[in-house]
């Protein structure tokens, strides 16, 4: 049974990921021709008109080079930091324009044979990579002195790229890194975002205790590992993994399951209930042997 | 045993990355560059070649700078370009105005949308660019002898005109180097490449300073950079 377009969840989020991509790919050419210079930048810093929106590796980068503080950059990272606390890695499944990209490419080349559309993993590494490009980031720029991930940032070449195009007319060498990126694509879906993205790492190392979160009926599954096919992140929600770091919320499982055995909710023992919850059992429980607290 | 096989090999797999990455390093800097960590990323800021107004001194700048382009994008002449990888290296991304291609004419409107402070706000007649540098062999004005030409072009296109540029008793151009914002207008308006003789050498040029205050800025600065 398939469910009607607007229902499914994927639906909206194509159409988000491609109001996202709007804003940054006709926003250069509005600046340029018309002058309108409501929104600037693009997702490493994007203004809107006076709501700044810094994303939150850069930042962290350019204060630990810099070594200083500079109140409105942190302001800036607000808004990004508060999302990743609610809701994960929702930037990367539902705003970066390198997941655009991607869903594009999957849709074209599903054109021409299901098998391209849904292929399998050739390459699958351990999901604990992800921390360890996010350390490298960070010690290499610390190193170095510059910041690193501003300027090879896959989501923000996207962005940067246009904007050259639109002004200059021209289009750097940079653009070989976006290409790459999405050509590995071919070996394993989203290979650089499940891996090697420290953006996405620091996202998900803000969002370990989300409260938008997929959660798993066992008791609905019929074991059909559907979701395990389709999720690109190579996580399997069938063993209840849905609900880890590695999971950016991208609800391909939850359309993609028959039974409706998994489902998008608000974690209602989310952190502070969490806690109390706790207290009160471990309480009630160690009351018996002990009254402390 | 198997276990411990498995832990030399990361072991070693670690140690050969390191070294590589080591090795790399010291490979792609020569020894003297060594001694001094600063000079181990060489600036791309050549003469003519600035930072937008406002910006915090050049050893600074790729550290803050996030690359977002907001800068260039609120730049209603378009006169702020950036590196791309080739010609920046590390500083790919980072803005600069060209000022012979288009002059920054001072609307200070991308300081007030720098999200890291890259581009401190500030006011007009405290924007420390550069420094305009008259050249006076090539200046028809200086040469006025030779060329009977008395041309004021720079004198009149300057936003601080009597301020930062001045005429002296005999109609000739100087420069106020404590004044000078170093915005190149005078130096894309000069005149002096059209004189035959020049051979389309403009007599104004813009040299790089680091930012600082009106006040603090000395001669020594200046010809240092």
């Amino acid at each position: 049974m398939k469910k009607s377009a607007w229902k499914r969840i994927t639906w909206w989020r194509y159409a988000f990921l491609a109001f996202c991509f709007l804003i940054i790919a006709v926003n250069p050419f509005l600046n340029y021709h018309w002058d309108i210079n409501f929104v600037q930048g693009w997702f490493q810093s994007i203004g809107i008109g006076n709501l700044w929106v810094v994303s939150p590796l850069e930042g962290l980068e350019s204060i630990l080079t810099a070594k200083f503080f500079y109140m409105p950059s942190l302001v800036g990272m607000v808004v990004p930091v508060v999302v990743a606390l609610l809701m994960g890695r929702v930037f990367c499944s539902w705003m970066c324009p390198i997941e655009f990209l991607s869903v594009v490419t999957d849709k074209f080349l599903g054109i021409f044979s299901k098998k391209l559309k849904y292929r399998k993993d050739l390459i699958s590494l351990p999901h604990k990579i992800l921390w360890f490009a996010l350390t490298t980031e960070l010690l290499l720029t610390m190193v170095i002195g510059y910041p690193m991930f501003v300027w090879w940032s896959p989501p923000g070449l996207v962005g940067r790229e246009i904007m050259f195009y639109a002004f200059y007319k021209v289009i750097t060498v940079e653009v070989w890194i976006v290409v790459v990126v999405l050509s590995l694509n071919l070996f394993t879906r989203r290979f650089f975002c499940r891996y090697f993205c420290p953006l996405g790492a620091l996202l998900a190392l803000i969002g370990k205790k989300r409260q938008l979160v997929i959660k798993y009926l066992p008791d609905k599954c019929i074991n059909c590992k559907v979701c395990d096919t389709r999720c690109p992140m190579g996580i399997k929600p069938s063993i209840g993994e849905s609900q880890t770091v590695y999971c950016w919320n991208c609800a391909e499982c939850v359309d993609a399951c028959p039974t409706k055995a998994l489902k998008f909710i608000w974690r209602d023992d989310g952190v502070i209930r969490l806690k109390l919850h706790n207290e009160l059992t471990t309480s009630s429980t160690a009351g018996k042997f002990s009254s402390t607290g | 045993m198997e276990k411990k096989e498995r832990t030399t090999n990361r072991r070693e797999f670690l140690k050969v990355t390191l070294g590589a990455f080591i090795g790399g390093t010291l490979f792609s800097c020569s020894l003297s560059d060594l001694k001094n960590p600063k000079t181990m990323v060489k600036t791309p800021i050549r003469t003519n070649i600035l930072r937008p107004p406002g910006a915090v001194p050049e050893e600074h700048f790729a550290q803050k700078c996030i690359r977002c382009g907001r800068c260039g994008e609120v730049c209603p002449y378009h006169c702020i370009k950036y590196f791309d990888v080739l010609s920046g290296g590390v500083f790919s991304g980072t803005p600069y105005i060209d000022v012979m291609e288009v002059p920054c004419y001072l609307c200070m409107k991308c300081v007030h949308v720098c999200p890291t402070g890259s581009l401190v706000p500030c006011a007009k007649e405290e924007v420390r660019m550069g420094v305009a540098v008259i050249n006076r062999q090539v200046c028809v004005t200086w040469q006025q002898n030779k060329t009977g030409l008395m041309c004021k072009t720079c004198f009149n296109v300057c936003p601080f005109s009597g301020i930062a540029i001045k005429i002296d008793h005999d109609f000739r151009p100087y420069i106020v180097e404590e004044n000078c914002t170093g915005c190149g207008i005078c130096a894309y308006s000069c005149i002096a490449d059209q004189y035959p003789d020049n051979n389309g050498q403009k007599a104004i040029r813009i040299e790089p300073i680091k930012w600082k205050k009106i006040k603090e800025i000395k001669l020594e600065d200046i010809k240092k950079s």
